[in-house]
C-alpha cells in the first residue's frame, strides 16, 4: 500500500461530515446576509496571470504565491486573496457605470507559507466589496455587514478595530518626514513595536513636538481617548479630515446599532500602501489573528485603468469555524438523516420503501435507502 | 473606546526557560503579580495558575514561546529578542525589559576580518540562520553559504567548518579563549515582552494596564 496515496500534503486537508455541514451552514447564513443588502454574486478563476497579484497590488508577498508556468510561458499564480480578481473585474466590464456596484464572493484562496507552523496554505474566504462609492455611508454599511455576519453565525464575543491610515500620513507630512522614515515607521507602528519607533525617531532627528506627537500614535498604551484629544494633537488638513471622517463614520454606525463592538485604533496602519481611508480589523477569541480584514482602497482600480473608489473585506470562513468551536464546544449533530430499510430478498419491498422514500423526500425530509441486514433494519 | 466583556478570562503568559523567566517572574512580583505555585521547585507542573488575579503562567524552550503567542496559546510572552528576530512571528512587540542584555555578532579570527570588506562568498555558521541571513544579504549585500548548527558555534572556524560565526556575545571570554573575536556587531540584545494581537484587542485593558505598571517600575528602577 502506498502511504503517500492517503496523505494529502501539508496544509490542506478534508473537511467532511458534521464539519462540513457545519461549514455550508455558516456560508449560506453569511451568504444570504450579504446578499440581503444588494450584493450580487461573482466568481473568478482560481488562478490568473501572476501580474495581478504582484507587489505593487496585491499584498501577499510574491515568493508566498503558488506560481506556475502555462503553455506560451507565461507565469500564472494561485489567487492568495479575491481583492485583485474584483477590482479587475470592475475595471474590466464596469468601466463606464458610475453607480455603485456590489460584490460577493466566495472561495478558496492559496498562501504558500512556512511547514510546521500551524498554518492552512488552503482557506476559504467570503468577501464583499462596494466599488464606486466613496461615501462614509458605504464604509458604514461595510462596516455593519461585518458585525452582522459575525452575529449571524452566533458569535457573542468579538471586537471590529478600526483604524484609518491618512491621520498617520497626515502627521508625517506636517512633520516632513522623508518617505524611507514613514516607511519605516509605519512598520514599527503596526507591530505595535514602540521603543523600536522610538529608537527610529531619535535616530533620523524628528524635531521634538513631533516626536512626541508620533510617539502618542505609536503607543498602543496611550492616553488619547477620544476624537478631541486625537484632533488636539495636529495640526495639517489630512489629519483633521480623517479624524471627521471617522467621526461621521461613528455617527453612521450609531444608526445601525452596532457601535458596541466598535472601537478606533489611530496606531492601526496596515503594512501595505494599497489603503487609503479606513482600515478595519475582527477579533475574537480562539483564533490568533484577525478573522476578518478589509478597508478602503481608492487607487487600487486604476491600476487595472478605472478611476474609481472601493471599500471591502474579507472573512476567513476557515478561521471563522475554529474561534466558533473553541468558544461553543463539540458541533452539535445537524445531520439528520432518515434510514428507510428495505429486504432485498422480499419480492416489491424495494418498491415500497423507494415510493416511501421518495414521498418523504418530496416533502423535505433527508432519507437514505438502505438495504437490510441480519439483525438490522429496525430503525 | 474599549469593548469589555469576559472577566472570566484567563490571561496566559509564556516564559521563556530559565534566567529570563526567573527574572520576568521577578519583575511581576514587584508589580505584585505573584505565582506561589510557580516556587515550589519540586513541582512537575507544568502550568501555574494565580486564581485571585485569572492568570496562568507556562514555561517554554525560548524559539518555542513566539510560536505559542503567534498562534494564540499564550496571550503574552517573554523572550529574547534574538529569538523574536530568529522567529520573525506575527506578534507585537510591547516592551524592552531591559534585562538579559547582550550583542549579536559576527565572530572569528583575526584573519577573517578581511573576508567582510569585499562581497566575497564566504561561510556562516550559527543557530541564528535567519539573522545571519538577514545581515548579510540585507544589511551587507554579501552572499553568503549559512550553515546552521546547534550549539557550540565557537567550533565552527577552529574546525574550519566555517570562516566567521554569527552567535550572541556576553562577555567574549568564549571567544577570548578560543583565539576569536567580536568582527562586527549586529544589533544589541534584550528580553522583550512580546503580545499576540487577538489578545491586545480583547483584552486591551488589562494588557495595558500591565505593561503601563511594568513600564513604570522599570522606569523607577533606572532613575
Amino acid at each position: 500500500m502506498n502511504q503517500r496515496l492517503l496523505h494529502t500534503p501539508e496544509g490542506v486537508r478534508d473537511i467532511y461530515g458534521k464539519e462540513y455541514a457545519r461549514k455550508l451552514s455558516i456560508e449560506q447564513k453569511l451568504h444570504s446576509l450579504i446578499a440581503g443588502y444588494g450584493y450580487e454574486d461573482i466568481q473568478t478563476p482560481t488562478f490568473e496571470y501572476f501580474d495581478v497579484f504582484s507587489r505593487e497590488i496585491g499584498t501577499i508577498p510574491s515568493k508566498e504565491l503558488y506560481k506556475f508556468f502555462d503553455k506560451e510561458g507565461n507565469t500564472l499564480a494561485l489567487r492568495p486573496d479575491f481583492t485583485p480578481s474584483m477590482a479587475r473585474c470592475a475595471a474590466k466590464y464596469f468601466m463606464e457605470e458610475k453607480h455603485p456596484i456590489r460584490f460577493v464572493y466566495q472561495g478558496n484562496t492559496f498562501i504558500n507559507t512556512s511547514n510546521l507552523q500551524g498554518k492552512l496554505k488552503e482557506v476559504t474566504q467570503m468577501g464583499a466589496e462596494l466599488i464606486n462609492d466613496s461615501s462614509v455611508e458605504a464604509d458604514g454599511e461595510i462596516i455593519a455587514l461585518i458585525v452582522e455576519s459575525l452575529k449571524a453565525v452566533g458569535l457573542k464575543e468579538f471586537q471590529v478595530s478600526i483604524g484609518m491610515v491618512e491621520y498617520f500620513k497626515g502627521l508625517c507630512q506636517e512633520a516632513g518626514l522623508d518617505e524611507e522614515t514613514e516607511m519605516d515607521l509605519r512598520a514599527c507602528i503596526s507591530g505595535k513595536n514602540f521603543f523600536a519607533a522610538q529608537e527610529l525617531l531619535m535616530e533620523r532627528n524628528v524635531s521634538d513636538p513631533y516626536r512626541e506627537i508620533l510617539l502618542k500614535v505609536a503607543d498602543l498604551f496611550n492616553s488619547m481617548t477620544s476624537f478631541e484629544d486625537a484632533k488636539r494633537l495636529v495640526n495639517n488638513e489630512r489629519s483633521l479630515s480623517a479624524i471627521e471622517r471617522l467621526e461621521k463614520l461613528d455617527a453612521v454606525l450609531k444608526l445601525y446599532g452596532v457601535e458596541k463592538y466598535v472601537s478606533y485604533d489611530l496606531g492601526m496602519l496596515s503594512k501595505y500602501n494599497y489603503y487609503t481611508g479606513v482600515i478595519f480589523k475582527a477579533y475574537t477569541y480562539g483564533v490568533g489573528n484577525a478573522i476578518i480584514t478589509g478597508g478602503r482602497y481608492n487607487t487600487l482600480l486604476s491600476r487595472f485603468g478605472k478611476d474609481a473608489p472601493a471599500v471591502g473585506f474579507a472573512i476567513v470562513i476557515d478561521d471563522l469555524m475554529e474561534a466558533l468551536s473553541r468558544q461553543q464546544g463539540p458541533l452539535p449533530d445537524i445531520h439528520e438523516v432518515k434510514a428507510m430499510y428495505y429486504d432485498a430478498d422480499k419480492d416489491g419491498d424495494f418498491a415500497r420503501a423507494l415510493k416511501e422514500a421518495q414521498m418523504l423526500r418530496s416533502n423535505g425530509q433527508k432519507v437514505a435507502l438502505l438495504a437490510k441486514v441480519d439483525g438490522e433494519g429496525k430503525e | 473606546m474599549d469593548a469589555k466583556f469576559n472577566d472570566e478570562r484567563y490571561l496566559t503568559f509564556a516564559l521563556g526557560k530559565g534566567r529570563l523567566a526567573n527574572k520576568t517572574l521577578e519583575i511581576l512580583e514587584k508589580i505584585g503579580i505573584t505565582c506561589e505555585e510557580m516556587k515550589d521547585k519540586s513541582s512537575r507542573k507544568l502550568i501555574f495558575v494565580n486564581e485571585e488575579l485569572k492568570m496562568k503562567f507556562f514555561l517554554a524552550k525560548g524559539p518555542d514561546v513566539p510560536t505559542y503567542v503567534e498562534l494564540g496559546s499564550a496571550d503574552v510572552g517573554v523572550v529574547g529578542y534574538d529569538t523574536v528576530l530568529e522567529e520573525n512571528r506575527n506578534v507585537y512587540e510591547v516592551l524592552d525589559l531591559g534585562f538579559g542584555k547582550c550583542r549579536m555578532c559576527v565572530c572569528g579570527p583575526e584573519s577573517a576580518k578581511e573576508l567582510l570588506r569585499h562581497h566575497e562568498r564566504i561561510r556562516v555558521a550559527s543557530k541564528y540562520p535567519n539573522i545571519a541571513k538577514d545581515y548579510f544579504y540585507n544589511k551587507k549585500h554579501q552572499t553568503v553559504d549559512i550553515i546552521k548548527l546547534n550549539g557550540s558555534v565557537e567550533l565552527g572556524p577552529l574546525v574550519s567548518l566555517s570562516d566567521v560565526i554569527v552567535d550572541i556575545v556576553e562577555t567574549g571570554s568564549t571567544l577570548k579563549e578560543n583565539g576569536l573575536q567580536v568582527l562586527e556587531e549586529v544589533c544589541p540584545l534584550s528580553a522583550r515582552m512580546i503580545v499576540n494581537p487577538v489578545s491586545m484587542q480583547m483584552e486591551k485593558a488589562r494588557i495595558r494596564d500591565l505593561v503601563l505598571r511594568i513600564r513604570e517600575y522599570l522606569d523607577s528602577e533606572k532613575a
